[in-house]
């Protein structure tokens, strides 16, 4: 909120500079964002909090908080009313509250015989300093007293109120207003209204209506000065999304007892300068009083929080400085400060409150910084950071790049890939962030199409949270990590593919996951599909499985989905459920010394159909082989060969812990290893 | 005799000459010392000769070998010499290197494992959190009840009237509490969600840390010697920290920590906007409310709870301009890291 320096001064003993004004707030109540010059005065920007806005939010505040900073005596405005005994306030006008509960407080004041007309010069400037523009005396005053005691002000022409009368209540249902901008609202009864006889002529706290507005022809004023309950007014507010500077002021709370206080302030200024008679008697609706509280902040306790030995007396001292009466007292052998705040301190509400007057007021900066005693706990790190860490290392070793992504994913993206279950933002900000992901791969897909503008080859990867629907209610789902790669001249089919499948034994080789296989029997059940199926090539994809457990996928992106994002190079990808591979992973492994004795090395050629896999060949190799084939490797794939054959060259190693193994016995096994795979019809080239 | 010797002498001198490897002079060693070698030849023709001339052309033969050995040593080293100019061998050795696969951490996590480093020294635990909240934990648990004006602060993604993306990470002081007794001291760091348009200074997802430390005596003072120490080890300067009023409901008092200047030593510049002081993070003492949501006696425990932006101490380290690159895999970018 804006705030004009010369103003604030008016209510010091003494002048404080701008600059000076600045620094104090800063340090001991608000920021203040800017100070600058405007004309002959200065205007601080001040960052009134939240939990002040109440008191706050108004010149009086301010300079109340700048005289217990500096301990400068404050000096309050004058409000000399002299009321005409010749007219009465209730001849004019009549007051009924039936919505009580949403109106704590109504009073009112009437001045007859005004003139309308420009305001005073130094009136206009003062508006003008604070960001308001000047209109007429009578909405200039009540804008005036507004800024200056914090108490929202609304002046009616009497004349235009029908009946005479002014009805606070909830609005009927479908009841509408047209606001002083000529904008129209279709009301309910959750909303506050202030009715004359017949029609809405307000939104209660917020925004005046068309109707009994001051104009030059007015004669009669009415000022309007109450308050509202706080949580109500942000509601209507809220759902009109119309914000004022009554509004903003209502919502945080205001002190009842300000309102006969602005009253007095805005007639004594109309009277002289509208020259308006003040008709004698205050219409006050105001049947519960708020009542004295009292607070008993435990003096050792509030040292002990500080970690500073506040002495009594200067604890007392600061809180007469803010206007707050509190005595000394002991109860129980231990002694306390009774605290009685002001009607307008809203906000000391307990002793944890005074601790804060107190170490605000004496400034932060008397606080020495104490190194903390106590049990020493041994810090830990929870093992999935742990974790999370190791993965990111192995990835970055294997020379894939960490990315961090939006949570979010676009309305377009849920088409492409067809995604269903998704999370929907209630209130999104823009079309682009509408959705939680699911996965990692969407948002790991744009950056793979962007940094190919850039380079021949792209490998990243990202760990983070999806998101989706589980039993109809959205839930973060898991943590998952996953991995692109984009290569461009790539030297055979599905070149990434294997890269990935490559970096998949890296990482949980390095995880100490031994038992990782690739399973491409995926079941077509259209009910279980899971997600990535609809953006995988259904030619190249296997599922990521340990044991029996499914940890992850891996697959090339589906052609479809590469065109509709205008990506020309294939991808690859693969995503890894989290805690799956976690609870996997096992750091307990047992060392193996090499063996003593020598290796034998055969290789073996094998021509089989071109569809036989060769995780089957290998098998059957294996399991013929038994344990001393300790190594088998394939060294030669040559694809293409008559009648749609393919050649693969495996090396297989024979080594034994215990003896030398003869090549007697060697030749034996690999007859057994021939035999098996002729069995299934296969050649082996000898 | 004495003449065959001296020609033999002659002769292995020019034979000499002419070596220029190792091989070359094991050769000559053999045809003049070895079995049949020449001077066992002469050697073997002694026995015709008389006992006085046997022993001249003995030592003659003794002397000439004495020779040769020399000789061949002198040679030899001057292989050895020869074989280490290895100038045959040049090569542009300025040529680059071969392009290994290289990964790179984004600059987060780098910072972060730093902070966390930090902070784990001075006993704070780091724990693990969650990203989308209740209303309860993000807001009520932490005195922000519903249609409170200081959720305006922080601008929210809603799932459902009780679901949202959490604003801050500070959810996790109520949830760590019900699970845990006092004394502790935790981390948290994580993502948050903001309600906000982009732009080079604000996101709409960021990171920040949660710090929370409760025992029986924790004051003022306390968080200041914490939060000092941290920046300074961050910085590996002395870092001064001031503490400004602010409002949170769930901290009472409330403040904020400013540290003194790192780009100018607090004398004024332009990223401190000439005040000597950068604005860094969120933190007060925490809130009886907050103890009393966690199931704690509120007056019987003390502590004070701290939020940073991580981002903000990113872009600072690495001088990075516009915060939108942090949250996109850009390898221009990673690649620096």
């Amino acid at each position: 909120m804006k705030f004009s320096a010369n103003w604030l001064n008016e209510y010091l003993q003494k002048p404080l500079k701008p600059q000076e004004i600045a620094d104090l707030l800063t340090m001991h109540a608000f920021e203040v964002e800017t100070c600058e010059k405007f004309g002959k005065d200065f205007v601080l920007d001040i960052k009134v909090l939240p939990d002040r806005a109440h008191d706050c939010m108004s010149h009086i505040g301010i300079a109340k908080e700048l005289a217990a900073i500096s301990g400068l005596g404050f000096i309050e405005s004058k409000a000399n009313i002299s009321e005409d005994k010749k007219i009465k306030a209730k001849d004019f006008i009549f007051v009924e509250v039936p919505s009580g509960d949403l109106c704590p407080r109504y009073s009112m004041r009437v001045l007859s015989d005004v003139k309308v007309a420009p305001s005073p010069k130094w009136m206009q400037e003062r508006l003008a300093a604070c960001g308001l523009r000047p209109i007429s005396n009578i909405v200039d005053i009540t804008n005036y007293v507004m800024i200056e005691t914090g108490q929202p002000l609304h002046a009616f022409d009497v004349d235009k109120v029908g009946g005479k009368k002014i009805i606070v209540r909830r609005a009927n249902e479908g009841e509408q207003i047209t606001t002083l901008e000529g904008k129209t609202y279709k009301l309910s009864n959750q909303n506050l209204v202030i009715a004359d006889e017949k029609v809405a002529i307000g939104i209660a706290g917020i925004k005046g209506g068309e109707g009994p507005e001051i104009d030059e022809k007015t004669k009669v004023v009415v000022i309007e000065s109450a308050n509202f309950e706080p949580t109500n007014i942000r509601r209507t507010s809220k759902a009109f999304n119309l914000r004022t500077d009554a509004s903003i002021r209502f919502e945080n709370g205001l002190d009842p007892e300000l309102t006969i206080k602005a009253l007095g302030r805005a007639a004594s200024l109309m009277a002289e300068f509208a020259g308006g008679r003040v008709a004698s008697g205050l219409i006050d609706v105001y049947p519960n009083k708020v009542k004295p509280r009292k607070i008993f902040a435990d003096v050792e306790w509030i040292q002990g929080l500080l970690g500073l030995p506040v002495k009594m007396q200067e604890m007392i001292n600061i809180l007469k400085r803010l206007d707050v009466p509190a005595k000394i007292i002991k109860k129980n052998k231990k002694t306390f400060i009774e605290v009685t705040p002001p009607s307008s301190r809203l906000d000391l509400r307990a002793q944890e409150d005074i601790a804060e007057e107190i170490a605000r007021i004496m400034g932060y900066d008397k606080i020495p910084a104490t190194v903390p005693s106590g049990i020493l706990i041994p810090a830990a790190k929870e093992e999935n950071l742990i974790y999370e860490d190791k993965i990111k290392d192995i990835l970055v070793g294997a020379g894939w790049s960490e990315a961090q992504n939006y949570s979010f994913i676009s309305d377009a993206d849920v088409k492409t890939f067809e995604i269903v279950k998704q999370v929907e933002i209630k209130n999104p900000f823009s079309q682009d962030q509408k959705y939680l992901r699911p996965t990692l791969i969407v948002n790991l897909l744009k950056n793979v199409k962007e940094n190919l503008k850039y380079f021949d080859g792209v490998r990243l990867f990202e760990i983070g949270r999806s998101f989706t629907m589980v039993g109809g209610n959205p839930a973060e789902w898991k943590n998952k990590i996953a991995a692109v790669v984009s290569n461009k001249n790539a030297k055979r089919p599905a070149e990434g593919l294997f890269e990935l499948k490559g970096l998949v034994h890296i990482l949980f080789e390095k995880l100490g996951i031994d038992d990782v296989w690739f399973d491409d029997e995926i079941s077509s059940d259209s009910s279980v599909m899971p997600f990535w199926l609809k953006y995988t090539h259904p030619a190249r994809r296997a599922q990521i499985k340990s044991g029996q457990n499914q940890i992850g996928w891996v697959g090339e992106i589906k052609p479809k989905i590469l065109s509709a994002m205008e990506i020309k190079e294939k991808i690859s990808v693969f995503e890894l459920d989290f805690s799956e591979v976690i609870r996997i992973a096992s750091e307990e492994r047992e060392y193996i010394p090499p063996s003593k004795y020598p290796a034998i090395i055969r290789d073996l050629a094998i021509v089989v159909e071109q569809t036989t896999k060769i995780e089957t060949v290998l098998n059957i190799i294996e399991i013929a082989g038994g344990p001393l084939l300790q190594d088998t490797d394939i060294f030669d794939i040559y694809e293409g060969l008559v009648d749609y054959k393919k050649s693969l060259a495996f090396r297989l190693i024979y080594q034994s812990d215990e003896r030398s193994l003869s090549d007697a016995e060697i030749n034996k096994l690999m007859e057994k290893i021939i035999k098996s795979l002729e069995e299934k019809g296969w050649e082996v080239r000898k | 005799m004495q003449n065959i010797i001296e020609d033999l002498k002659k002769k292995f001198k020019e034979e000499m000459q002419k070596v220029s490897d190792k091989k070359l002079l094991e050769d000559l060693r053999v045809r003049y010392l070895g079995r049949n070698g020449e001077l066992n030849k002469i050697l073997r023709g002694l026995k015709e000769l008389s006992e006085e001339e046997r022993v001249q052309v003995g030592r003659y033969i003794n002397e000439f070998k004495k020779e040769i050995s020399e000789l061949m040593e002198t040679a030899e080293e001057k292989i050895k010499q020869m074989a280490e100019d290895f100038s045959k061998e040049w090569l542009d050795v300025t040529a680059p290197g071969a392009k290994l696969p290289q990964g790179h951490l984004h600059p987060r996590t780098i910072v972060l494992r730093k902070v966390e480093e930090i902070f784990q020294s001075l006993g704070f635990s780091v724990v693990d959190s969650r990203e989308m909240e209740t209303d309860y934990y993000n807001f009520q648990a932490l005195n922000f009840p519903k249609d409170h004006p200081a959720r305006d602060m922080q601008d929210t993604f809603y799932i459902t009237d009780e679901l949202l993306m959490r604003t801050q990470t500070s959810p996790n002081q109520v949830r760590y509490m019900e699970k845990h007794n006092p004394p502790l001291r935790i981390i948290v760091p994580g993502k948050v969600f903001r309600r906000d348009a982009s732009d080079a200074t604000h996101e709409s997802q960021f990171y920040q840390v949660e710090g929370l430390m409760v025992d029986k005596h924790i004051s003022i003072g306390h968080f200041k010697a914490v939060i000092g120490e941290f920046f300074s080890q961050l910085y590996g300067q002395k870092i001064k920290i001031r503490l400004r009023p602010s409002y949170f409901p769930f901290t009472e008092p409330s403040f904020e920590p400013d540290i003194s200047c790192t780009f100018c030593d607090g004398r004024g510049c332009r990223i401190c906007k000439n005040t000597g002081w950068l604005e860094m993070a969120g933190a007060g003492m925490v809130h009886p409310f907050v103890f009393k949501s966690a199931g704690y006696s509120p007056y019987e425990w003390q502590g004070f709870a701290f939020g940073f932006g991580l981002d903000r101490l990113v872009m600072m380290k690495y001088k990075i301009n516009d915060m939108r690159v942090l949250n996109f895999g850009d390898l221009r970018f990673l690649k620096q890291f």
